[in-house]
């Protein structure tokens, strides 16, 4: 259907038997996603020990606790409770999922933030860097054993509407992909600059015969008709 | 049929089904608030699937990316909806603490077994060495371990087993401590079941090295009374965190009949859920260690009594717990 595309897309046919697209991400977005998770955590711990502090010895302890809970709980916690979000997460617009597109459960968030004792070897996370750069899903071995991905949760804005103006058939069949790119000329091209739009009407020269404005409004004219605006 | 007509048609049924998405797909938010929206909660699988049918019309139609994406989206979001993983209840987890947990432990015996020799092999072989060449502590610790330790174990010492510290700090310490080890012992064995193996023999030889010295310098009454009681959860503990370890490792090298990351995720999930145990009888381990062990007023024989009520009320709790019920790990989990 389509050929091979240079993306992180990872796509999981669901029972309905509808191809599903993840967007994986990679190591980079993680990493500073975990970073404003460690400052949270770090000031998380940071109010919880001063208010704790003014309890003695058993505020000591429940300071240890504490510790215990955010070190361990922090991501496993939000991560099975916040639709495979941590804060973190959050910020960058990430989310974890199960391989399948199925929101994480306990079972799953536990493993994943169990084995990153692992990941951690022998230093800042070397070993799960490796395997994410090898995985093409840029999964790091928790991921893998608990049988999740994290990908790009927040989708790009819509696109406006192709802008109504003159209807022009196109002077050849045009095969399906060929249309598509059209259609979606007409739709993203109002949010570029009319230079750009100039520049990429260009490259449809030996279909629209024209250079520039004139090429533009062609394509606009030619993704009207396809859209089925006559 | 041409884009825009698809799009006018369906148009009324998307919304609907976003608006949906909007309102009642937080199960907790949804709980309290009756539906107001036309999609009623029951058509929304039905609803689901045709949008699931009309996402693979415009597809193969070559619709433009704009129909595609909220199609997509809407698919997405409904799929969070219908296969997301059932809240965990009260009762599952103290049916899984009762009845899951040993039955899980018992299916991988054999992990179990082999951490058992790795971890008692070098204690009790430590312990025995050092009762004729008590010297070779020093091979194990440094000075300053070895004199903390002797300090201790004190049999004058009005609380066993540490130098300072009340009862919470020490239950937080021991919380903190015990059972980020035994996560850890766990974790490690993603490296192909090494790392469980080296922890395991690092930690009998430790111990092992303790109790030898402790007993031949003669503290040992302050320290078995110690020992005996908390040991019973947190020896095993290590040695269950290990066996989880050990199985992660092995499932990895051996599949069988699955493959490589088939298996690893099933021994992944099974090992999350043994440390759920194992943080669970760990948590118990610090409550005694720290409440109940370390008073030194008790008469050894009490100690040891206790002690022996506990060993065999944990061993009787994982050799039988869950052996009467008819098997549903399927869905424990």
């Amino acid at each position: 259907m389509r050929g091979p595309v240079l993306d992180t897309y990872r796509e999981v046919i669901t029972p309905e038997g509808v191809a599903l697209q993840l967007p994986a991400a990679g190591p980079v977005p993680r990493a500073v996603a975990w970073g404003v998770d460690l400052v949270v955590r770090i000031a998380l711990m940071f109010v919880i020990s001063l208010l704790l502090g003014l309890l003695g010895k058993l505020g000591s302890g429940l300071t240890l606790i504490a510790a215990f809970l955010v070190q361990w709980g922090y991501m496993i916690v939000l991560e099975a409770l916040w639709h495979g979000q941590t804060l973190g997460k959050r910020t960058m617009g990430l989310r974890v999922v199960l391989a399948n597109g199925a929101p994480i459960g306990w079972p799953a968030a536990i493993t994943r933030n169990l084995l990153r004792v692992v990941d951690m070897l022998p230093f800042a996370y070397a070993a799960g860097l490796l395997v994410s750069l090898v995985d093409p899903c840029a999964r790091r071995l928790g991921d893998l054993a608990a049988g999740t991905l994290v990908v790009h949760a927040e989708r790009r804005e819509r696109s406006g509407q192709a802008p109504v103006n003159a209807v022009f058939v196109p002077p050849a069949t045009l095969r399906p992909e060929e249309q598509a790119a059209i259609v979606a000329f007409g739709e993203r091209a109002p949010r570029l600059t009319p230079e750009r739009q100039a520049e990429l009407a260009d490259l449809a020269e030996p279909l629209t015969s024209a250079r520039g404005p004139a090429g533009v409004l062609r394509l606009f004219g030619m993704a009207n008709w396809l859209l089925g605006r006559r | 049929m041409r884009q825009e007509q698809f799009v006018a048609r369906h148009q009324r049924e998307w919304s609907e089904f976003e608006i949906w998405l909007h309102t009642r797909a937080d199960a907790r938010r949804a709980q309290g608030a009756r539906n107001t929206g036309v999609l009623g909660d029951d058509a929304m699988p039905q609803r689901y699937r045709r949008i699931a049918q009309q996402l693979s019309l415009a597809r193969r139609r070559g619709y433009s990316p704009q129909v595609t994406t909220r199609l997509q989206d809407m698919l997405e979001q409904g799929h969070q909806v219908l296969y997301r993983t059932p809240p965990v209840r009260w009762r599952a987890a103290l049916e899984f603490l009762m009845a899951g947990f040993p039955r899980l432990v018992r299916s991988e015996a054999l992990c179990m077994w082999v951490a058992l020799v790795l971890f008692a092999l070098p204690l009790v072989g430590i312990t025995v060495l050092l009762q004729y060449r008590p010297e070779l502590i020093h091979a194990f610790m440094d000075p300053v371990q070895v004199a903390q330790m002797e300090q201790m174990y004190d049999p004058s010492n009005p609380r066993i087993g540490r130098d300072s510290g009340g009862d919470w700090q020490m239950f937080g310490y021991y919380i903190m401590n015990n059972i980020g080890i035994g996560l850890q012992t766990f974790a490690s064995g993603l490296l192909v079941g090494v790392g469980s193996i080296v922890v395991l023999v690092s930690n009998g030889m430790t111990i092992g090295a303790v109790f030898g010295y402790l007993t031949q310098i003669g503290s040992g009454g302050p320290l078995w009374s110690f020992v005996c009681g908390h040991g019973a959860f947190e020896l095993t503990a290590i040695v269950i965190a290990g066996g989880a370890g050990l199985q992660l490792g092995l499932h990895w090298l051996a599949p069988g009949r699955r493959t490589r990351g088939q298996a690893l995720v099933e021994a992944g999930m099974k090992g999350a859920r043994l440390c759920m145990g194992v943080a669970f009888m760990l948590l118990v381990a610090a409550f005694i260690e720290a409440f109940w062990s370390s008073i030194a007023s008790v008469p050894y024989l009490v100690k040891y009594t206790v002690a022996g009520v506990l060993w065999s009320g944990v061993l009787a709790w994982l050799w039988r717990g869950g052996r009467n019920r008819v098997d549903k790990d399927g869905d424990a989990r």
